[in-house]
């Protein structure tokens, strides 16, 4: 068991490419902790830098009470769980659970019966003699989770551990990975590009863009108040609606209708933040709701995504199953106020 | 119209495909037929007179079966090496950013075919005097290690390219030395790959002549390649039947390798095969 404490960690890669900018992160024990970025925003890289597969050009690694900075993968007491698995295709799943056993010179009947039952503590039971190619891709993520958990490190790194399984079993293995960690109670940081991933199962999230980490909280924090633009566009599986307006003494106001009221200190062009699930469509005119045309409609399932709009404007709501307007009626938007972000001029979110 | 002209063509394609079939089967019809005929002819036929007489001469004469066992020598001695430097350039070569790497290899691939060549054959030989290497078996297989190493180096390198490097990361995650990832991961992952390799090389060795007939000047160390060429009556034309014989011998291993190969990785020779 330990934490993780990253301090002014910065990696470039031959051609100028800075793939961590001096990166302060600190990670408390037990935590199940996410990585959360679109592709090449540095988060593979940090968690390779953590496990010491890449090597810092500054910085410092600190896991437990112990800087690891200079010292090789194996002597971190960290296990790693690969995109692909990297299950060894000669070898049975047993071989494959008890490898890191191997490695440490335990006798092979020892390392044996732990390999055994951890596979089967991970619902491999049957499966022990099989090699991974004869495996479903849901029970290879098993066997490489249990390889992990085999060697009792004192800290679990996944690389997108649900990415290459299809999405049904996707949320099954999701919901086994946040059991599985809560049971074992070991420090945990995964690499994710999908924020629904990170939504569900991390304690706290930290959302990076070029290296650097845009926001640091717990989902709730993350999806309710994003720090700036970039995290607001990307968290949410509806994108959230960012609307240009203008604040003024008076109010907030979008396409000319105030929407939310002035702001100490607040004066020019602002960015209005408002997740489609928190505007309500009507059909009658109400009062400081933004007048417009539907024009798109599209079905999510429990509910449906309506595009209006505004003076110019496209403003995302959604609307339960079965009270979509048509496309062309005429309905007021109404975003519930204490949901309305709005974001300064360069992007950072000022209430 | 279209249907008969679609017919006509397709039996004129099958008949030259016949026709170039049976060129190629007639030599090894011969072999298969002459060893056991006496007197053998350059005739392809059933035996006249069905004997293992061919055979018996072939344990009589004292060069035959010890060339067999040189050429087994020189064949797994190259083996060897060419396995053993090429796997572990090749993983090198692999794994490591070198820069001008491509380069290096393709200009390596094209030196190859001189390095063995006829046109390298005299600085080899004047090398290999200057080395006390003249006459002596682990010359030849250092020369034929030396022309096979980089197309050996270079189809390796190919085969490990696609063995994913998150094997060895997590080997390595999990502590084990550069050896051990060696030992544990990559050799048995790239069997197949090794085995082509060690397969292709023995086949390059059985079928070589220059070298050994250049290098080699006692007949008793020369390999059946070479020896093939010495096989002639006291009347001067050539000994048919020891010649048919032995060649039978000589093909058989080849054939065999070929099929435990086939049967065990199932893969296909990349070109390069001799007879």
């Amino acid at each position: 068991m330990a934490g993780i404490a990253l301090t002014r960690l910065t990696k470039e890669f031959p051609g100028d490419v800075r793939a961590l900018d001096a990166l302060d992160l600190s990670i408390v024990d037990g935590e199940f902790f996410a990585l959360l970025g679109p592709s090449g925003c540095g988060k593979t890289t940090l968690l390779r830098t953590i496990a010491g597969l890449e090597s810092p050009t500054s910085g410092h690694v600190r896991i437990g009470q112990r800087d690891v900075t200079a010292l090789p993968p194996g002597a971190r007491d960290v296990a790693m769980v690969f995109q692909d698995y990297a299950l060894f295709p000669h070898m049975t799943v047993v071989e494959n659970i008890a490898y890191p056993l191997r490695i440490r010179r335990e006798p092979r009947p020892a390392r044996t019966a732990r390999a055994t039952s951890v596979g089967e503590q991970l619902g491999l039971h049957g499966l022990m003699a099989r090699r991974p190619a004869e495996l479903s891709g849901g029970q290879q993520q098993r066997v490489a989770l249990a390889r992990a958990v085999a060697c009792k490190p004192s800290v679990f790194l996944f690389d997108e551990p649900l990415s290459n399984l299809d999405a049904r079993l996707r949320l099954e293995a999701r919901t086994f990975l946040k059991r599985l960690q809560r049971e074992v109670g070991v420090t945990t940081v995964f690499v994710t590009h999908d924020q629904a991933e990170a939504l569900a199962l991390a304690d706290r999230i930290a959302v990076m863009e070029a290296g650097q980490i845009r926001q640091l909280g717990t989902p709730r924090e993350v999806f309710g108040r994003p720090a700036n633009t970039f995290v607001a566009n990307f968290i949410g599986s509806t994108p959230m609606n960012l609307l240009p307006g203008v604040a003024s003494a008076s109010a907030v106001a979008v396409a000319g209708f105030p929407v939310v009221p002035r702001r100490e200190g607040l004066d020019g062009p602002v960015t209005v933040g408002i997740r489609p699930e928190y505007v309500s469509v009507s059909r009658e005119p109400v009062d400081g709701a933004l007048p417009g045309t539907v024009s798109i409609v599209e079905h999510l399932g429990t509910s449906s995504l309506v595009t209006v709009e505004v003076d110019g404007l496209l403003v995302g709501a959604t609307v339960p199953e079965e009270a979509e307007p048509a496309p062309g009626t005429p309905v007021w938007l109404a975003p519930s106020p204490n949901r309305v972000l709005v974001y300064d001029a360069d992007g950072t979110l000022v209430g | 119209m279209t249907v008969m002209l679609a017919v006509v063509r397709r039996i004129g394609f099958y008949v030259a495909i016949g026709f170039a079939t049976a060129f190629f089967a007639i030599p090894l019809l011969w072999l298969l037929s002459a060893p056991f005929d006496d007197p053998p002819t350059y005739a392809v036929r059933l035996p006249r007179h069905f004997s293992v007489e061919n055979f018996a001469e072939i344990a009589r004469n004292r060069y035959a079966v010890p060339a067999l066992v040189n050429s087994l020598l020189l064949a797994i001695g190259t083996m060897a090496v060419v396995v053993a430097a090429a796997a572990l350039a090749a993983y090198a070569l692999s794994r490591v950013r070198v820069p001008g790497r491509d380069a290096l290899l393709y200009v390596l691939l094209l030196l190859s075919s001189v390095v063995t060549g006829t046109a390298a054959m005299v600085p080899i030989f004047l090398l290999m005097f200057q080395l006390n290497l003249i006459d002596s078996r682990f010359g030849v297989v250092l020369v034929l290690s030396g022309g096979l190493l980089p197309a050996a180096i270079f189809l390796l390198k190919d085969f490990i390219d696609t063995i994913p490097r998150s094997y060895e990361e997590s080997a390595r995650v999990f502590g084990a030395s550069p050896l051990q990832i060696l030992r544990h991961i990559v050799v048995p992952v790239a069997r197949p790959g090794l085995a082509t390799i060690a397969v292709w090389t023995i086949v390059q060795v059985w079928g070589s002549f220059l070298t050994p007939f250049i290098l080699l000047r006692d007949q008793g160390k020369q390999p059946a390649a070479v020896l093939v060429r010495t096989f002639y009556t006291e009347g001067g034309s050539p000994n048919l039947g020891l010649l048919a014989a032995f060649s039978l011998l000589y093909s058989i291993p080849v054939v065999v390798m070929y099929l435990l190969a086939w049967s065990r990785y199932g893969f296909r020779f990349h070109g390069g095969i001799k007879s």
